[in-house]
Formats: structure tokens, sequence, C-alpha cells
């Protein structure tokens, strides 16, 4: 059962997250947040439809099926989360100090407001895709050994349930932040998540051999190890990796980079405005 | 001109990545247990690991050593490949079953 529990979280901490940062912005730009329900439903609709076909997918393409599709919705991921940091960036220096909640009305700005919704949708449907799948894997294991499935379901429910409170914590300590302090973290987070998450598509494309790397460029497994608890949290929050080789970070730095000359971009028009 | 060059470079580096001998290993996994649990591979070499569930269930090969991560489902195999490795010793686990699916892949000179 601890077994269950363990597994579960780790495939839900980064998905919980996520969740709750964006329902954290919806509210605070006056966001309803009804917009979960679909992506819940997208999420765990596609996680179902990726175990039920991962036999025909992990064969796909010479056998290679399972990181190509891990990749492409590492892919569209980032693509949706890059769409969300790029509109927040552009209020990170315009939002007044000590606001808690701004509306998004008039002009550009109400299609930026659909936009953001329709991101976060693909995000966490997106996000909860992967991870879920791997739960339903997991779980269907379980039918072939019938007396070890009532504790591994206990072990899932725990395991789901200490994801989503931590994810409800966090939610109630982000809500009463200002909006500008909040839309700073959630653009680091966002900046962070993002290169995890390319760098993960380095390492699915290391892992069938269509990219080839030498050794890590460096070692931290000795100062935070991969699995302890805080690893696994850092891995959660930006996508920690204690060896990770050279392609790795170039892929890393690839997602993270434009990330920072939007916000430099957006700093400097600020400024000029200011002037 | 340009892209015929660039065209040729990139031929000869698909065709080099084809040639390449890369040497193969097997693990078995059958009972919740990897064999070998200690697998020897050549050092500083790309290797090909191919991994066969001979189990009913599913497993996931992971290593954090390696940065390797891969779902086998039950009955079927997957090829992951490893490497370069310095000299030295690289656990794994299965995900689905860490209690007793542990295993080492030793790279020697």
């Amino acid at each position: 059962m601890v077994d269950a529990i363990l597994l579960i979280l780790r495939e839900v901490l980064e998905a919980s997250l996520v969740i709750t940062m964006l329902m954290v912005m919806s509210r605070k730009f006056s966001i309803a947040l009804n917009w979960i329900i679909p992506a819940l439903i997208f999420g765990v609709f596609s996680s179902w439809l990726l175990a039920h076909f991962a036999y025909d997918i992990a064969d796909a393409l010479e056998g290679t099926g399972q990181e190509w599709t891990n990749a492409l919705l590492y892919l569209w991921v980032i693509i949706a989360f890059m769409l969300i940091a790029a509109i927040i960036a552009s209020l990170l220096f315009r939002v007044p100090d000590r606001v808690k909640h701004i509306t998004l009305n008039g002009g550009s700005i109400k299609s930026h407001r659909n936009l953001l919704v329709l991101s976060s949708i693909f995000a966490v449907g997106l996000s909860l895709a992967r991870e879920v799948a791997e739960i339903w894997v997991y779980l269907g294991g379980f039918l072939h050994q019938p007396d070890l499935l009532q504790p591994a379901l206990t072990g899932g429910v725990i395991g789901l349930g200490i994801g989503m409170s931590l994810g409800v914590i966090i939610y109630y300590i982000l809500v009463f932040s200002s909006v500008r302090g909040f839309l700073r973290i959630l653009f680091i987070f966002l900046t962070f998540l993002c290169g995890g998450l390319s760098m993960q598509i380095a390492k699915q494309l290391l892992q069938i051999g269509f990219l080839d790397s030498a050794g890590p460029l460096w070692d931290t497994s000795n100062i935070v190890n991969e699995h302890s608890w805080l690893g696994e949290l850092l891995y959660a929050l930006i996508g920690y990796d204690s060896t990770p080789s050279a392609v790795q970070v170039i892929f890393y730095c690839s997602a993270v980079i434009p990330l920072l000359l939007i916000v430099l971009w957006n700093w400097h028009s600020g400024n000029r405005r200011h002037v | 001109m340009k892209i015929r060059v660039l065209l040729i470079i990139l031929a000869s580096l698909i065709s080099s990545v084809s040639i390449a001998e890369v040497p193969e290993f097997t693990i078995e996994i059958r009972d919740h247990l990897f064999f070998p649990s200690t697998l020897v591979v050549p050092a500083n070499t790309k290797v090909k690991l191919i991994v066969v569930n001979k189990d009913p269930t599913p497993e996931e090969f992971e290593s954090y050593e390696l940065n390797r991560e891969k779902v086998i489902m039950g009955g079927a195999k997957a090829v992951i490949f490893i490497g370069p490795l310095k000299p030295g010793d690289y656990p794994f686990f299965g995900e689905f079953n860490p209690k007793t699916a542990q295993g080492v892949i030793r790279a020697q000179q």
C-alpha cells in the first residue's frame, strides 16, 4: 500500500501544483473556475485512451511510440504554459501594488482572457493525460492480482488525497496574496516548469537513441538525491535532475531563455512608458 | 549549393549512426525480479538495453542514476538506450514493484 501511495503521489504532485497555480490565476483575474471541469474530463479521458492503447503506442514507430507520445505531450504543455507566461508577463509591470483581483476586460485583454482559459484547459488536460495514464496502467496490473487490488486502490486514494491536500493548502496561501506578487511567483513557476518539461523531451529522445549525449554535465545527487522528498518536490517544481546531460541542459535553456527575454522586453517597455 | 552540402552532411550523419555498432544486452522481468540483477556493460559506450517483461503485469523500468524511465506492459518488451557510462554501478528498479525489482548496471572498462 505504501508503494501505491508514493507512486500515485509522485504522479499527481506536479498536476496538483499546476491545477492549483492556474486556479489561483483565474481567481486573480476574476475568471470563473468552471474551466477546470472540461480540463479534468479532457485529462481523465485522454489518460484512459493512452492507457487503453498502451501496447499499440509502445509498439509503434519501431518501439519508440511511448517516448514520441510523451515528447509530444510535453511539447504541447510547454506551448500552453508559454502562452500563459507571455500573457502574464505583459501584466507583471502594469498591475498596481496590493490589488487582490483584477478584471481582464476590453479590447485585446479580453482575447487574452479566452486564450488564458483555453491554454489552462490544454495544460491541465495534457499534464493529467500522461501522469494519470501511468496510474491506470499501474492499477490495471492489479487486475491479475485481485488480492492486492484493494490495498493498491486504498493507497492510490490516500496518495491522491495527499496530493490534492497539498494543492488546497498552496491555493489558500496564494489566493490571499496581491496580484502582482502572485503573478511573479506564477511566472517563475511556469519558467522553471517549461525548462523541466523541455528537459524531459530531451530525456525521451536520448532514451530511444534519437539523440546522443556524453556523460552527465554534473552530479548533485550527493546534495539533493532525486529519491528524497526534496528531490521529488524539486522535480515537480523546477524539473530537477541530479545528473543532466549536455543535451538536456540545452533543451532546458531553449525553453527558459525565450521566457526570460519576454519578461525583459516587458520590463523595458514598462520603463519606457514611465519615462 | 549550400542545401546540397547540408543534405550530404546530414546523410553522412544518419548513415554513420545506423552503421555504428551498438552492443545489445537483454534483461528479463520475471515474478517482479530482474534477471540478471547485475548486468555488466562496457564503459564509455552507448548500449542498447532490451527489457523483456515475462510477467503478465506491467512494470516501469526506472533509474535516477541512468536518467531513464519506461513503462513495459505485461508480456511486452522495450528498448532503452543508455550511456556512454563512466565506470561504476548504476542502480535501477521497477517502480511498480520497488521492493523486489532491483538491479544494477555495472559499467566496466
